[in-house]
């Protein structure tokens, strides 16, 4: 291809970008009608230390209400390995359920555009709790606080207005006692779907606490050459079936291929190193089926 | 010949004493600021906002209205900003009928199974293809396996208002809700 095409692709490239950019920057700046920031995405409470916090902040242009309310939901799978988050508002009786120890302060707030907000967290656990981790979901509801009913333009018209309502769910994780992380992989496989490498993991958690870390797999050739990665950040609660697509470059590879995973507690960067517990690391080769 | 060398050594004789100069100073502030202390705590965070709402505008009565989810302009749209690549749980709680205030009156609002779509490549409504994350989504299942993207992920949503022939004159709303939890922490 002449030098000027691949220029002129490149320049065409560019101001495609660029036009990208800024409409969502219009868009962005325009009409943020809801929204807000939480920090941190998991708080760690403990029998030494019930009090916690989290900071709230309105990134948007106008005035945010702001709910704070407790809910229970671990990260359950079904049988195809899709994870999902059911939350229950309701008492939920499951004995590691925090849900109904925990108090926030303030429960409701008004944020004003760009204004932060601290939360306080109040954890009061009955006593004699066995030893392990308890848990709540924090739940943070924000819509404008404007008011929500529009008005129609005159007396025969028809309008309409959709509320846009966003609910962030953190995790909230009381430890009492000694803590252990320990997961099992109690059966893998692998699979290739075109140019896709299924990878399905049954897991179940023997330790008294989630097991938090990563989960790094690599997809190799008959040569040793790599021809797919993935990393996902893993939270084991009880058992999980969980699912791992991954792409590869199949030109210049020879078969049969094989699928390297390691799990591991070490290297997560979103939980301070305190709040950790270090697990066992689980190596597994699988044969594509 | 002998004066361009002779320039060229100055000029590399000022750059390395510039350099010198430079890497002192900073040394020296290294100093100062070593016999104080500071303490910072960096805190992983989630943002997520309606970037825009999804938008009817005005309607007819006996007269259907859609809005596809590849509408720049009156598409919904959620934008989710976080650690990059962690997985994130979406779930979308909808509305079957948007209501007047004063609870008078109902107009339908459908959501079809393929009025959704997740975006983690910062494209547009216009411009998303399935290669920038999902396309045609059910909106009440998103997909299992959203992550955040590198710069952040977007869901597009949109839908379909039916007012009646006799449908009241009138403001209606209703809530669109959007619940996110991060599925690895």
């Amino acid at each position: 291809m002449p030098e000027l095409s691949i220029n002129k692709i490149k320049m065409g490239g560019a101001i495609r970008n660029w036009y990208m950019a800024a409409l969502f920057v219009l868009l962005f700046a325009a009409n943020i009608s809801a929204g807000v920031l939480v920090a941190p995405t998991v708080v760690f409470l403990s029998e030494t230390n019930r009090t916690g916090r989290i900071t709230l902040q309105n990134p948007t242009d106008v005035p945010q209400e702001v709910n704070i309310f407790f809910s229970f939901g671990l990260p359950v799978s079904d049988s195809l390995g899709n994870v999902s988050v059911i939350l229950q508002d309701s008492v939920t009786g499951d004995p590691k359920s925090a849900m109904d120890w925990v108090k926030a302060f303030p429960r409701t707030v008004v944020l004003p555009p760009g204004g932060n907000q601290t939360v306080r967290l109040v954890i009061k656990p009955p006593d004699d709790l066995p030893d392990g981790e308890y848990w709540a979901r924090i739940v943070v509801r924000s819509q404008d606080a404007r008011g929500t009913v529009p008005r129609a333009d005159d007396n025969t018209g028809i309008s309409t207005q959709l509320n846009m309502v966003i609910q962030t769910a953190i995790m909230l994780k009381y430890r009492t006692g000694e803590l252990i992380s320990n997961l099992e992989l109690t059966s893998a496989g692998a699979r290739l779907d075109g140019n896709i490498v299924q990878v399905m993991l049954d897991m179940v958690c023997r330790g008294n606490v989630s097991y938090m870390g990563i989960l790094h797999s690599r997809v190799l050739d008959k040569n040793n050459n790599e021809i797919g990665r993935g990393k996902i950040n893993l939270a084991v609660y009880r058992n999980l079936r969980r699912r791992i697509d991954l792409p590869i470059t199949i030109e210049n590879s020879n078969p049969p291929y094989r699928v390297e995973v390691r799990i591991t507690s070490e290297g997560r960067t979103d939980v301070p190193p305190p709040d950790m517990i270090s697990g066992n690391e689980i190596v597994r080769t699988l044969n594509l089926e | 010949m002998k004066s361009l060398r002779a320039l060229r050594l100055s000029r590399k004789i000022m750059m390395l004493t510039g350099t010198i100069l430079i890497l002192s100073f900073g040394f020296s502030l290294a100093q100062d600021a070593a016999t104080g202390s500071a303490t910072a705590t960096v805190q992983t965070i989630i943002t997520v906002t309606a970037t825009q709402a999804l938008a009817f505008g005005n309607v007819f009565q006996g007269v259907s209205k859609t809005v596809g989810d590849n509408v720049d302009a009156s598409s919904g749209i959620f934008t989710i900003t976080g650690q990059a690549g962690a997985g994130v749980n979406l779930q979308m709680i909808l509305p079957d009928y948007m209501a007047l205030a004063d609870g008078s009156d109902r107009m339908t609002i459908t959501f079809s199974t393929t009025d959704a779509a997740v975006d983690t490549n910062g494209a547009t409504p216009s411009t998303v293809v399935a290669g920038d994350g999902w396309v045609d989504q059910n909106p009440r299942v998103l997909p299992a396996a959203a992550v955040v993207g590198a710069a952040n992920t977007a869901i597009y949503l949109g839908g379909k208002v039916t007012p009646t022939s006799d449908q009241a004159a009138g403001a209606y709303s209703a809530d669109i809700v959007l619940l996110v939890a991060y599925d690895g922490t």
